[in-house]
């Protein structure tokens, strides 16, 4: 039997209260001086980096049409780390620090989108119609930047691979409430124009061909959402660090809950949904393995295994 | 043909032996003494006997499996193998940390095989249409092993070492440390004795049965084969991916399927394919080396990567 749909949503909005308040306060001894102020912070990152994995997600596999692909998958986070590798090896941390978090941020969202024509112009045309084809190519790509990432590791000092080390891995400590500000704003306008363009979301997920004889000019709304995918990820991955199959998992669950497609409200719910799993796996970690694991090894072992099990299940059906 | 692939086989051979920190001085070697004798001796010529036979199994484990799989992007780094295999020794660590390296190895063997006999009853059972799907849940099925051997090593404390000595590097390779890996050699041997039976097994087991051939009992035999060659590589050297699944598949587009014919240049293959890689990766940083498991991972990776665009069209 299905929840109905405001039932899922109040059910969802409650668990993820009662999620963050016991991120919050659970073990704090109620120190208003140091461990909430703290635990705020790293709430307010799980909140960013959650709305950023699931509008990329969910709006990435409108635009590819199929509900397999992710931007992680596609390669995503691994040109991000690639690149974060290249900045050290290129300039040293001395150099990454004269060029500031903003100039950072703003050459990676660059590279991003270049990205992200390139794999459009190149591969999503070609292979429109076969899912699996792109699925392997994503993951060999993925396997292949990692690879070149490795390789820019060998060269680049202990000091700078400390550096390095630190942002490749899935952690909610890394934000300072300064580039928190920033990262929440860039959000903030990137959902704006999501929101204002929900409509036409809905449309393009009927099909390019469908959305044009619709009288939606695909070309450009595509450039849009593949720059607001750009962003988003950049900005999840120097947040939180790389998601991999995090995505998948989320917007997959939503489709579940949701029995139509109307974006106003499976974005929404996306968000939720992952923040909640972000929160979750959090507090295992701090109270269940007592740090004796990871974030990211939690959340790619269920993940992983949601996946194969979604594509074993699935077959040639997708 | 066969004749230009001996000779650069070959070539790769000498550079191979005479590349390395220490230079060569032929005096000493020639007086059968000294110091380059010993360099010979204890590192470049085990070096390149581990090289050749890496080489050669993990390019004949790819083609025994996708003759078993009937895929041709099969090879034990996209079936869950390779993972399964450097599970098997974490446990083996931590479970007797003072165990010796044969009984270490018998652990990935046990966790290589279980692990492909697993893939292969899902497989099987799906029944698949499409040729990419397989590689794709056998990747999946691969990082969701890695995702439980992390688990595992984090909580034991071993991941970062873990990271270090599973990524394939040939400079550990010295006298005394690669021995393990001689077992390759009769492994390949059986292969091609066996080559006929897995041409036919390529044929699916319908054909297979009707031929005269026992099907379960050939693929075991192949699966054994398999994970004895990838055991013995992750101990000794480490993971190196995608080798046996380029080489098959670029002799396979030259010169066929008949396993009694291919097999020789597929092995011949693999041996040049990672010389190749492994002389890159002493040059690019020379005097330092960069570790095989990298520019094996990046030149087959990208090999990997046309031959499914090439696909696509």
């Amino acid at each position: 039997m299905r929840m109905s749909l405001t039932k899922t949503c109040w059910f969802a909005a409650l668990s993820i209260a009662l999620l963050a308040l016991a991120f919050v306060l659970l073990g704090s001894g109620l120190d208003t001086d140091y461990v909430i102020p703290k635990r705020l912070v790293r709430l307010a990152s799980i909140v960013i980096g959650g709305i950023c994995v699931a509008v990329s997600a969910i709006v990435f596999q409108v635009l590819v049409n199929n509900r397999i692909l992710t931007p992680s998958i596609m390669g995503y986070e691994a040109v991000y780390l690639l690149w974060q590798a290249m900045l050290l090896l290129l300039l040293g941390t001395h150099g990454l620090s004269m060029l500031g978090v903003h100039g950072n941020f703003l050459v990676s969202v660059l590279l991003m989108l270049t990205y992200s024509w390139a794999l459009q112009w190149w591969l999503l045309r070609r292979g429109r119609n076969d899912v699996y084809v792109l699925l392997l190519l994503g993951l060999v790509l993925t396997m292949v930047i990692g690879t070149f990432t490795q390789f820019v590791q060998l060269r680049i000092s202990p000091g700078e691979f400390a550096v390095f080390q630190g942002v490749s891995y899935t952690s909610f400590n890394r934000a300072k409430p300064q580039t928190l500000l920033y990262a929440a704003i860039a959000v903030a306008v990137a959902c704006a124009v999501v929101r204002k363009t929900l409509a036409v979301l809905d449309v393009l997920a009927l099909g390019r061909e469908q959305a044009i004889s619709l009288g939606v000019p695909h070309g450009r709304y595509l450039q849009l959402y593949l720059a607001l995918i750009a962003i988003l990820v950049a900005l999840s991955t120097s947040l939180v660090g790389p998601t991999a199959f995090m995505g998948i998992f989320v917007a997959n669950i939503v489709y579940a809950l949701v029995p139509h497609a109307r974006h106003r409200v499976m974005l929404p719910l996306g968000c939720v949904v992952a923040i909640a799993i972000f929160l979750a796996a959090q507090l295992l970690v701090e109270h269940v393995f007592n740090y004796k694991t990871t974030v990211s090894i939690l959340v790619n072992l269920v993940c992983g295994v949601y996946f194969l099990a979604l594509i074993v299940r699935k077959r040639g059906a997708a | 043909m066969r004749k230009r692939w001996l000779l650069v086989f070959a070539v790769l051979c000498v550079v191979s032996v005479l590349l390395g920190a220490r230079q060569m001085v032929w005096s000493d070697v020639l007086s059968f003494s000294g110091d380059a004798w010993l360099t010979l001796t204890a590192s470049r010529l085990p070096r390149l006997a581990a090289l050749v036979l890496t080489g050669a199994g993990l390019s004949v484990c790819g083609v025994i499996l996708q003759h078993i799989v009937r895929n041709k992007f099969v090879e034990p780094g996209t079936t869950g193998g390779l993972d399964a295999a450097k599970l098997g020794i974490l446990v083996a660590l931590t479970v007797m940390p003072a165990a010796g390296t044969l009984s270490r190895m018998l652990f990935a063997l046990v966790f290589c095989l279980m692990a492909s006999l697993l893939f292969i009853a899902v497989i099987r059972r799906i029944q698949f249409r499409n040729l990419v799907l397989v590689p794709v849940v056998g990747l999946m099925y691969g990082s969701v092993l890695t995702s439980i051997a992390e688990f595992y090593a984090y909580s034991h404390n071993i991941l970062q070492s873990m990271q270090g000595w599973l990524l394939g590097d040939f400079s550990r390779v010295v006298q005394g440390h690669y021995e393990i890996l001689y077992i390759i050699f009769p492994v390949v041997m059986l292969a091609y004795l066996y080559a006929h039976r897995f041409t036919v097994l390529g044929m699916g087991e319908d054909i297979a049965t009707s031929l005269g051939l026992g099907y379960a009992a050939t693929a075991i035999i192949g699966l054994v084969l398999v994970a004895l060659t990838i055991s013995a590589t992750v101990i000794a050297v480490g993971a190196i991916p995608f080798v046996g699944l380029v080489v098959p598949q670029l002799v396979a587009m030259r010169c066929g399927e008949n396993l009694r014919r291919t097999l020789p240049l597929v092995a011949l293959g693999g041996a040049s394919l990672l010389l190749a890689c492994d002389i890159a990766g002493r040059l690019v940083m020379y005097p330092f080396e960069v570790p095989i498991g990298l520019t094996a991972g990046a030149v087959g990776g990208v090999m990997f990567l046309v031959l499914i665009v090439r696909g696509l069209r």
